[in-house]
């Protein structure tokens, strides 16, 4: 019997390690790179409904946590604060008992854009006034208003920022600025100043797929924009469902 | 395939059990060291640091608890060393949302049932595993991949 699993272990290996990327070799769960049938096209101006990140294979390796391949450009500032903090993602992995990273250790909001990195759906509820985004880790709501206003001259900051979006064709395009400086730009501990400004472009392919192409701009923190396109695929039978993040210190002593 | 054993158990940093990895005995614990190209799936798990993510471990047993909460669905299990000892065995999964997207319930594990589990082992050597895969007595395997897609 060792035999035999010991093979079938080792060929299933063999196959991983000669296609990496392949998402049908990695089973069923990651979804398939294209829809199998042909989707139906987009309602004009809506993006109602429940949606799931859905990453093209080329950006599986780093989208759970970060943006782009490469790093963004930074600033000297940007670069100082990004050296001092201690995420528990990506290149630079400190355990829970040791890392900064303010989602994890004070359950903080996670800001715009750094909610898309968070692995689990968001709902877009829509009214004349505004887009509700729901998104599901930790109930976090934006909202986005499109009535037509402008930011507020004197911005109150706050975590997820001040967002307003006008429909530019079939692509709604939103604008944020106004945040604290309470949350990382990523998982992998990239920071912002009070000047991060957030330009998301949404444009709903077909019914069941829209891309978001992000547009992050700090000049404190960033030499230049950095530059993103995020994938998203509809799931009508899905609901929005409840996560707390503070249930997450009650597990804490599991990983030791 | 003499000396591929050998190899590995050279390379094991798991102490877990003796000189010989026999699978004569359904109970037993498994230990596979698979090299594995992939990187953790693209969703990296806030705890990854303690897992050793390029081995892979078996083990088969009875389940003793399954707590299907947030942040992280948990099943406990009991499982016979080499000697016959019993041991206690804990594992991960993702949240219950994303499993709930697969079909899972609160009951779809329960204490009592047979259950063979397939992981990233913990780079202590504790007996923790952050779970990929799950197979009932029955044999049916439950989807545990990032099911939140």
């Amino acid at each position: 019997m060792w035999n035999r699993v010991g093979t079938f272990i080792l060929a299933g290996a063999a196959a991983l390690a000669l296609s990496p990327a392949l998402p049908a070799q990695t089973g069923q769960q990651q979804g398939s790179a294209k829809p199998a049938a042909a989707s139906a096209p987009a309602p004009e101006h809506d993006l109602s409904g429940v949606w799931t990140m859905h990453a093209p294979p080329s950006q599986r390796r780093f989208i759970g946590a970060t943006y782009t391949a490469e790093p963004p450009e930074m600033t000297a500032w940007g670069t100082e604060k990004y050296n001092a903090n201690k995420p528990s993602n990506g290149p630079r992995t400190h355990s829970l008992k040791d890392t900064d990273d303010p989602v994890l250790k004070q359950c903080l909001p996670p800001g715009t854009p750094r909610i898309y990195l968070q692995p689990f759906p968001f709902q877009m509820v829509q009214t004349p006034k505004e887009i509700v985004m729901i998104y599901e880790y930790d109930h976090t709501v934006r909202q986005i208003f499109i009535d037509g206003r402008k930011h507020p001259d004197d911005i109150l900051p706050t975590y997820m920022g001040h967002s307003i979006g006008k429909w530019e064709g079939d692509t709604l395009v939103v604008d944020t600025v106004g945040f604290n400086e309470k949350t990382w730009l990523d998982r992998d501990g990239h920071p912002h100043s009070d000047q991060l400004h957030v330009i998301e472009r949404f444009h709903r392919v077909d019914f069941d797929n829209m891309t978001i192409d992000l547009n992050i701009q700090d000049p404190k923190a960033l030499a230049k924009p950095w530059v993103s396109q995020l994938s998203v695929q509809l799931r009508p039978s899905w609901d929005i469902m409840e996560l707390v993040c503070t249930d997450n210190a009650a597990f804490e002593d599991f990983e030791k | 395939m003499g000396a591929l054993r050998r190899k590995r158990r050279e390379n094991s940093r798991l102490k877990l059990i003796g000189d010989n990895v026999k699978n004569t005995r359904v109970s037993s614990i498994t230990l596979f060291l698979v090299l594995v190209a992939l990187a953790p799936v693209a969703f990296a798990h806030h705890g990854n640091a303690n897992y050793d993510t390029t081995k892979s471990i078996t083990v088969k047993g009875v389940v003793t608890g399954f707590e299907f909460v947030n942040p992280h669905v948990q099943i406990t299990w009991d499982a016979k060393d080499d000697s016959g000892a019993t041991q206690s065995w804990q594992g991960e999964l993702t949240s219950p949302n994303r499993l709930s997207r697969d079909g899972w319930t609160k009951s779809s594990i329960k204490a009592g049932d047979t259950i063979t589990i397939s992981g990233y082992p913990t780079k202590s050597g504790a007996h923790e595993i952050w779970i990929q895969k799950v197979v009932m007595g029955s044999g049916e395997e439950l989807p545990t991949g990032m099911g939140g897609n």
